[in-house]
């Protein structure tokens, strides 16, 4: 299975600039940049108190569960999925073989335009993600500070 | 693989409790929710995708951000699997990007062939991802121990940790969380244990 790079500042820095291009673009409420294992990479947009962690981790499961229907009925291209509501609408396609891009929407923002939209947005973070993976990741992530003999500290129980 | 986020000092992680059907995997999750120490805002919500009768649709999980590294905020994700056999689609699912394994075996003597099975279910799914599970780090967690026809720990062991490298194996009740924080620790400490060994990090 292919590995998500690094992410650098730079690389994050242009996620966050295709996603409030594309908000400007649409008038949606908040995008998502996440990779399909369920973990949320950034995100823009006035998202106020969502429980961003946990609505990353159910739109990949989400997505992940539909290609996996689309490959029982020979389907190759159920590259996005659509949930429609009454004040609000989420809409999640595929950025690469890795990520996904979720997409909240209000009933007033079309569906049409945050299509067109993007997948432009889509294929700037694929082409940014597409640079991290052929960098060489030599600044490494340096864990040496850590006592892992004491990991108990981790996570301890509550004492009642 | 563990996503590390250079511009937001992250590093995430991904735990999958796996094991038979009824074995306590979201009982663990259910304990670690209830018990855990944790400061304000580190916890997240343990979310289940449960039937009605409270058995595990798709899957448990629970976001904990744990401690810092060197400036990095670490955040586990736990997560369960569905145990009835036939999940195995939505037990793939799940252990994409998986970084670390707790396999929840049921201690009572007849869930000795389930418990079989659902390791070698494991095996053949990571393989589907092209992964190995010597490769992945993963404890035992013999649970229900407080039952009166619980197999011996030995021959648990024999059944599920009889292969080259013999890995960490606990005791647990998981209802009374016992064995729960345990397994969770030594797992996190592995996961850790070997991103220290890898100066260079591989990614999800």
């Amino acid at each position: 299975m292919a590995t998500l790079p690094q992410l650098i500042e730079a690389d994050v820095r242009l996620f966050d600039e295709a996603l409030t291009e594309f908000i400007g673009q649409t008038g949606a409420i908040g995008a998502l940049v996440i990779d399909k294992g369920g973990f949320l990479l950034t995100h823009v947009g006035n998202l106020g108190d969502l429980d961003l962690t946990t609505l990353g981790a159910l739109a990949s499961g989400a997505f992940m569960a539909s290609q996996t229907m689309a490959g029982l009925v020979n389907e190759k291209n159920f590259n996005s999925t659509y949930q429609q509501g009454e004040k609000f609408s989420l809409y999640i396609l595929e950025v690469d073989e890795q990520c996904l891009l979720a997409i909240i929407f209000g009933a007033e923002a079309g569906l049409g335009l945050v299509k067109y939209y993007s997948s432009n947005a889509a294929s700037r973070i694929a082409q940014q993600l597409a640079i991290a993976q052929k960098r060489d990741p030599a600044n490494g992530f340096d864990l040496s500070a850590l006592n892992v003999a004491d990991s108990q500290a981790l996570f301890r129980r509550k004492t009642i | 693989m563990a996503i590390i986020n250079q511009a937001t000092k992250e590093l995430q992680v991904k735990i999958v409790y796996y094991g038979p059907a009824m074995g306590g995997k979201t009982t663990n999750l259910v304990q670690v929710h209830d018990h855990v120490q944790t400061t304000a805002g580190n916890k997240g919500k343990l979310v289940s995708l449960a039937t009605s009768s409270d058995r595990t649709l798709f899957f448990d999980f629970l976001p904990i951000e744990a401690m810092t590294i060197k400036g990095f905020k670490t955040k586990f994700q736990l997560y369960t699997v569905p145990g009835q056999v036939i999940y195995n689609t939505t037990r793939q699912l799940v252990l994409r990007g998986v970084d670390g394994i707790v396999f929840v075996a049921d201690s009572q003597f007849e869930k000795m062939p389930e418990n079989v099975e659902s390791f070698q279910n494991l095996m053949d799914n990571l393989a589907a991802q092209k992964l190995n599970l010597s490769e992945i780090p993963y404890v035992l967690q013999y649970n229900k121990r407080d039952l009166p026809n619980a197999a011996p720990i030995e021959y648990m062991d024999f059944l599920l940790n009889n292969r080259e490298v013999q890995v960490p194996a606990f005791a647990g009740t998981a209802h009374k969380c016992e064995g729960v924080f345990e397994s969770l620790n030594m797992i996190t400490r592995m996961l850790l244990q070997k991103f220290i060994n890898q100066p260079v990090p591989q990614y999800a």
